[in-house]
């Protein structure tokens, strides 16, 4: 599999002033191009008892469901000539509908729920397609500046096929009036590429009385795949 | 064939480590063989130890030895308190000449995509033959090279900035 340069604009800074983690931690030399066969063709593989069917439902963790709007959540994976990304793992992770996470770092004066834990893993079908059933996150505050606020979003963090296709980042959902006020959204430079990190609603993929439905599809990096590679 | 636009990246913030647990314990389950150790501090720009990265070694070279595990030759740690990590990969399985002991991706708050870098042993025979390491300028080449500290064990500290910022890459 080959790896083609990354557009401008389509990765975030990796220092951003705005966002000040950023500041002390943002690489300041450009990352070295660099041919690495062992990296970019040598398969990653998961063994399938890896993930059962419960890891995909993160409102089925606790002993009676959990408080907020239950959705599902679906998209595939593909790479950049669009063949699918398939049986790779998805991890998920999210606070709950309160905007608080299940970890001990998280200090935010919000209510745990005893039912929620906010993380989840899975893998690609054959077609590349994932789903997994949630609770929708909400807004959290996070002391990077005077009413700092993120919107709601998903931590997604994909292994693909190959070493070099790793890739970690959030899915927002539509219509939040934080997108356009939020740092972390913001230090991608190119729109269009934020706006990709946006969720669609779907009615289609909406289930009767029990959840809405979003889509977020996928595209890891790689080119030229060949069959070992999926 | 267009080509997509691949889907861009965002930091794993300071919350990954429940979401991530199931791997951890599979990485502290230290398997008889697992014989080589390598240990380090992740810094920050200012010298800080950064202690809410996690980091991930990939080790192909130990697929079939490891088999059994979950994901065979892929472990992940997080920094401790101290910016520190460990990771003790199986050493039985001998790696092709000039490959590195241990290919990383280093995550962290604050770190808005993953970082990849590679660590490489300083009495590995193949160090100064590795493809790998001939595309990295003479000048930085120290930044990947563990030093040995005992029989097997060896210390890398990662730099994400500063004159010695660890050289991270980008595979094509």
């Amino acid at each position: 599999m080959k790896f083609d340069e990354v557009a401008a604009g389509q990765y975030p800074l990796p220092v951003y002033e705005p966002y000040k983690s950023t500041r002390l931690r943002g690489p300041l030399q450009a990352p070295l191009r660099v041919d690495a066969p062992t990296a970019t063709t040598n398969a990653i593989q998961f063994s399938p008892a890896l993930v059962t069917p419960i890891d995909a439902d993160l409102t089925a963790h606790g002993s009676a469901a959990p408080l907020g709007e239950k959705i599902v959540v679906t998209g595939r994976v593909t790479d950049e000539d669009g063949q699918p990304v398939r049986d790779s793992l998805i991890e998920v992770w999210q606070c709950n509908s309160a905007g608080r996470y299940f970890h001990s770092r998280d200090q935010h004066d919000a209510p745990l729920d005893p039912n929620f834990f906010g993380f989840g893993k899975f893998l690609t079908r054959h077609d590349g397609r994932y789903r997994f059933v949630t609770i929708k996150p909400a807004a959290y505050p996070w002391g990077n500046h005077p009413n700092a606020w993120r919107p709601a979003h998903i931590h997604f963090s994909l292994f693909g096929n190959v070493y070099a296709q790793r890739l970690v980042t959030q899915m927002y959902f539509p219509g939040d009036p934080l997108h356009a006020l939020d740092p972390i959204f913001n230090s991608v430079p190119d729109a269009n590429a934020r706006q990709a990190l946006v969720a669609r609603f779907s009615i289609e993929e909406s289930v009767g009385d029990v959840m809405l439905g979003y889509v977020f599809d996928i595209v890891l990096r790689g080119r030229d795949a060949t069959p070992f590679d999926h | 064939m267009q080509r997509r636009s691949i889907t861009s990246s965002q930091t794993v913030g300071p919350f990954p480590h429940e979401s991530w647990r199931w791997s951890f314990e599979a990485a502290s389950a230290s398997a008889p063989d697992s014989q080589l150790i390598i240990r380090g501090t992740v810094y920050d720009g200012a010298g800080q130890p950064i202690d809410d990265a996690v980091l991930e070694a990939w080790t192909p070279a130990t697929a079939i030895a490891e088999g059994t595990r979950a994901v065979p030759a892929f472990r992940r740690v997080p920094t401790d308190a101290r910016g520190q990590f460990r990771f003790a990969p199986t050493a039985s399985a001998p790696r092709d000449a000039g490959e590195p002991a241990l290919y990383l991706t280093l995550f962290a708050r604050g770190v808005v995509k993953h970082q990849f870098t590679a660590v490489f042993l300083e009495d590995d025979a193949n160090v100064m033959h590795s493809s790998l390491l001939q595309q990295v300028p003479q000048a930085r080449r120290a930044t990947l090279i563990a030093r040995k500290t005992a029989p097997r064990e060896y210390e890398w500290d990662i730099w994400l900035q500063t004159d010695g910022e660890t050289v991270f890459f980008d595979y094509r």
